[in-house]
């Protein structure tokens, strides 16, 4: 089979996601398949080694390319074009993989279900008027409905694993630092991760072994050694499983806990020893999270000011000052705005000890807890529902941003700390997808993905949990 | 009133690097506008910094120069602010934890004799781009080839005392930056930059008054022209009963005044917080002994071993020692084997013209230590070693060495005495008259017959070996 | 309410971020929402002197000063709102001038 005979069935699945109203596309076209198809034909032809040979894999449109717009989901990118490949995507082309799709997102990734985006909401993939989570939610869309069987999204408090876990499918965070940021579009810079999603455990881990690299041209990659995918383990005998106590607290959502009580059973089954442990300063990761982010943001999206790329809109005045307000002012949604806002209080002269310094320390404590955690005699892995409720309605938590926030509450700490984590697909509440969440030490992604492996192995098809 | 100025300078040196701070892009000037930059420079969505080793190692070196502490750990920050030449809205800068603290630089004052300004600290940033705000009517044009190359700002304390004290320090700080190869610190090619801070109080008071930034100088010279203007323009508010706003102020060199800038609002709410795209800046001790022990000599100690080891005068210690390739030119020749005292002459007269722009002398030093022992044992007349030097400068001729050289172009002395014998019998037989008023008692006249025989001989006569042979004739006669 | 009308306006001027008068009142109350939010921070005991956290390698890697960065795909006048002659091109500055 050659790429060329794929690329009229994935141009047919993604034209059906689009005409049914998925909206989990910013761009793609069938010259660019078919183009894809010839560069991996050629490169077959070449005799390169090639780890996802024709593997279709969709990308978050805050990830650059020089072939397709990069819009960020933002009015303020709105037809710009990239003049260089982020890294992530030069290294999936080499091992073959065919770019298939640049996905919608939450504007500049900033939030938790894509109805931020510019160009409209992504439905879920099963429930049409609930979101699919977010801030990747056109990735993982895809993904779930079958038009590709992996896609990249990125991270920066769980805008994967919360996505992952509404749809249904596996998502998995790295550590920070494993995968090149270079053209990952910044959000939080100290936070944000390329992460993966894929339909199955083998999938995701097929391209993110791909992508997993130290880069020379990010200076807070880290020299680790290669991310090569482990074989499903049968037994995990010796293996010390810890369940956190403030992850599961008495309101949460009853399909959530039996569906991540039906993950510990699995693992328990394998051999696995549960152990009861203590994060203590989880409740403050949300708040940590929405000082450092919106701060880092802030400063990260000073660039879009009209002057060197992208929309510009010249206010009443006509001079500079008009320039950057009108642009930026028109330029950016409502969520990116609030978040500058509160970027530029919390590091504004007077505020940035109580808010910024304060939080920075918070972080420290956050990933103390999880070092602890994983001490020598400590777990080597922990295990956590992916969100306290399954997919929420499209509409619900809009008028609240803090609700909003408290979506990513079991997912932000991790990304604090910036461990390696993934969601898995563990049954059905009420005919919605349930994740859980399995968190490693930094660097421990191999581990993790093969544990995971067993779980999806023992747990079989989704199905509705009790 | 007697008021006392107190002034601090804002030094920016630009490191002599091939590249950017903080990607590969080339650090040139006068190329074609936005011809070096990459998606880093340019600010480009998703592009991210990694610093260039060679453009800390400079300021490393630089901050030793200067006697600083140089610290094991330091953090960029951004320094949040808007300006068009600005592509990322935030400039990489050190904020709160800097390359290094302390220091001094020994100098010259005018008033004071020698006194040492304190520095405060230096840190590395990177460069903003060049707006051009004259070149298209109502719009301001964009250039970011200069985006992103690398400086080491250089904070002294607020030690200086006048506008001369300023700029001396300027010329000593000068010195030992280019010494030890951190920049060429050419203001004219922007790759030193001073702001200044002045504040004026009355003699005798310990509060400082209110300090004022003036920009825009392009001299050391233009520094001090500057500083004055705005000593003056303070003492005059306040000795009026008015006040001194801390305002920017702009030198125009065509008036040498300052006019206070239309400076933005909130301007100086730059929000600085550590870079996220930058892990800390971790300096080894072992890397910087290695580059403490790499520093050259410093002009301080240099002029000092001048006097010491060559007996040079202290005035011909400073000039020799004021540039580094002029000190290193001049012991190169003394060490080839020239006298000290002549390549004094030779190294601050003559062989400034062989001086290139560059930083280099056309004549080697092996080549100038020769010319000067041809002098030193008569081979050449200076006369005559000046017009070999020339012809060396000028390419001509064939011969590569200045006796070789000499010779080729008829510049050897003739000491032959036949030969000298002959012309002193010409100009003897020629001149009967001024004969006979030597031997009547005229004893001046022997310059002129020697004269006579260095104009007979085309000046190739020994002068040295002239005189005696026509003391012997005339007195035979 | 920790924080007010002017803290908005101050912010929004310091982002160079237009907020239209209709949208001040909301913003206020969406911002403020946020701040208090966030402020329960200050609730948790920690040192002055708590390190910050640092996120990836303990120390930056550097890179060599040998020429080659990363090359542009297509022209700068590709994706530049205003490109002339070489430069980008905005409006006079105004009340920023004198750089």
């Amino acid at each position: 089979m050659t790429a060329g005979t794929d690329t009229a069935a994935l141009a047919g699945r993604l034209r059906a996601a689009d005409e049914r109203g998925l909206n989990a596309t910013l761009s793609w076209s069938e010259g660019t398949l078919e183009a894809e198809a010839a560069r991996i034909d050629a490169l077959r032809a070449s005799g390169a080694a090639l780890p996802l040979d024709g593997m279709p894999v969709a990308l978050k449109d805050n990830i650059v390319t020089t072939d397709a717009p990069t819009t960020c989901a933002s009015r303020i990118l709105e037809g710009y074009r990239s003049p260089y490949d982020a890294t992530v995507v030069t290294r999936l082309r080499d091992a073959g993989a065919l770019i298939a799709a640049k996905a919608n997102l939450d504007e500049f990734a900033m939030g938790s279900s894509t109805e931020h985006s510019a160009f409209g909401r992504v439905q879920h993939p099963t429930h049409p008027d609930r979101v699919p989570g977010g801030s990747s939610g056109g990735s993982a869309a895809l993904v779930a409905a079958g038009v590709v069987p992996a896609a990249l999204g990125s991270e920066t408090g769980g805008s994967v694993r919360q996505p992952a876990s509404f749809c249904g499918i596996v998502g998995v965070k790295p550590t920070y630092g494993r995968v090149s940021r270079y053209g990952l579009v910044a959000f939080g810079s100290s936070l944000d991760c390329v992460s993966v999603f894929g339909r199955t455990v083998e999938d995701a881990a097929r391209v993110l072994s791909v992508i997993a690299a130290p880069d020379p041209l990010d200076a807070t990659t880290v020299e680790a050694p290669p991310l090569a995918p482990e074989p499903v383990p049968g037994t995990l005998s010796g293996l010390r499983i810890g369940l956190p106590a403030e992850y599961f607290p008495a309101d949460l959502d009853a399909g959530v806990k039996a569906g991540v009580d039906q993950a510990a059973a699995a693992l328990r089954a394998l051999g696995a020893e549960l152990v009861p442990v203590s994060l203590p300063h989880t409740a403050f990761a949300v708040p940590t999270y929405y000082v450092l982010a919106p701060a880092e943001a802030a400063s990260n999206l000073a660039r879009y000011d009209g002057v060197r790329y992208g929309v510009r809109r010249v206010g009443p005045a006509g001079n500079l000052p008009a320039l950057y307000r009108a642009t930026r002012g028109e330029g950016f949604g409502p969520e990116v705005r609030r978040r500058i806002l509160v970027g530029t209080y919390v590091l504004s002269a007077g505020y940035y000890d109580a808010y910024y310094q304060k939080a920075q320390q918070v972080r420290n404590l956050i990933a103390a807890d999880f070092t602890r955690a994983f001490a020598p005699g400590g777990v080597d892995l922990l295990l956590t529902p992916t969100t306290p409720s399954p997919a929420f309605r499209a509409g619900e938590k809009t008028d609240d941003p803090v609700a909003m926030y408290l979506a990513d509450i079991f997912v932000c700490a991790v990304s604090l700390a910036g461990l390696p984590a993934m969601s898995i697909p563990a049954g059905l509440s009420e005919g919605l997808p349930v994740g859980a969440q399995l968190i490693a030490p930094a660097f421990g992604e191999a581990r993790m993905l093969a544990v995971a492996g067993a779980v999806e192995a023992a747990l079989g098809p989704a199905r509705e949990v009790r | 009133m007697a008021w006392e100025t107190v002034i601090g300078l804002e030094v920016h040196v630009q490191q002599a690097t091939r590249t950017k701070m903080f990607c590969g892009c080339i650090a040139s000037f006068g190329d074609p506008p936005n011809t070096n930059v990459c998606p880093t420079c340019l600010g480009l969505p998703g592009a991210l910094p990694v610093p260039n080793a060679e453009a800390i190692r400079l300021a490393v070196r630089g901050a030793l120069a200067l006697g600083g502490t140089v610290h094991a750990t330091s953090v960029f920050a951004r320094k949040n602010y808007f300006y068009p030449d600005l592509p990322k809205g935030y400039q990489i800068s050190q904020f709160d934890q800097p390359l290094s603290t302390g220091g001094a630089v020994w100098y010259e004052s005018p008033e004071r004799g020698r006194v040492a300004c304190s520095i405060t600290r230096l840190h590395i940033e990177e460069d903003a781009g060049k707006s051009l705000h004259d070149r298209y009517p109502g719009l301001t044009a964009v250039d970011l080839n200069r985006a992103g190359t690398p400086l080491a700002e250089i904070v002294s304390g607020p030690d200086l005392r006048s506008p001369a004290e300023a700029r001396a320090y300027l010329v000593a700080l000068k010195q030992i930056l280019v010494y030890a190869g951190v920049s060429d610190c050419s203001m004219e090619k922007g790759t030193l930059r001073v702001d200044a801070n002045l504040s004026i109080r009355p003699a005798g008071q310990a509060a400082l008054g209110t300090k004022t930034e003036v920009k825009n100088m392009n001299s050391f010279a233009n520094v001090e022209r500057a500083l004055t203007a705005e000593y003056e323009r303070q003492v005059a508010l306040l000795e009026s009963g008015g006040r001194v706003e801390q305002v920017s102020l702009l030198f125009n060199a065509a008036t040498g005044t300052v006019k206070p800038t239309r400076s933005k609002e909130d301007s100086h709410d730059y929000r600085y917080f550590p870079d996220p795209d930058l892990p800390p800046l971790v300096l080894h001790e072992a890397f910087i002994e290695e580059q403490r022990a790499a520093l050259p000599e410093l002009p301080e100690a240099r002029r000092a071993r001048f006097e010491k080891e060559f007996g040079v005068s202290a005035y011909h210690a400073q000039e020799l020692t004021s540039e580094r390739a002029v000190a290193d030119y001049f012991e190169e020749t003394v060490r080839a084997g020239a006298d000290a005292k002549a390549t004094v002459g030779w190294v601050l007269g003559e062989a400034m013209a062989g001086f290139n722009a560059d930083g280099r002398f056309a004549v080697s030093a092996e080549n100038l230590a020769e010319l000067i022992a041809a002098v030193a044992d008569g081979t050449f007349s200076l006369q005559s070693a000046k017009q070999v030097y020339a012809a060396m400068l000028a390419g001509t001729g064939r011969a590569t060495t200045p006796r070789l050289l000499g010779a080729e172009l008829g510049f050897v002395q003739v000491q032959d005495s036949g030969a000298l014998a002959g012309w002193v019998d010409e100009v003897l037989a020629a001149h009967p008259g001024e004969v006979e008023r030597f031997r009547g008692g005229e004893a001046k006249l022997m310059g002129f017959f020697v004269g006579q025989v260095m104009k007979k001989s085309g000046g190739k006569a020994d002068p040295k070996g002239v005189a005696p042979i026509l003391q012997k004739k005339l007195r035979e006669g | 309410m920790t924080i007010g009308r002017d803290d908005v306006l101050r912010v929004a001027e310091l982002a160079e971020l237009d907020v239209p008068a209709r949208d001040v009142d909301g913003l206020v109350a969406q911002i403020g929402r946020i701040v208090d939010y966030v402020a329960q921070l200050n609730d948790v005991p920690a040192s002055e002197t708590a390190e910050p956290f640092q996120a990836g390698p303990d120390e930056v890697r550097l890179r060599e000063d040998t020429p080659g960065s990363v090359p542009l795909a297509h022209g700068i006048e590709r994706f530049a709102p205003e490109f002339r002659d070489g430069l980008f091109l905005v409006p006079r500055l105004g009340a920023m001038e004198g750089e």
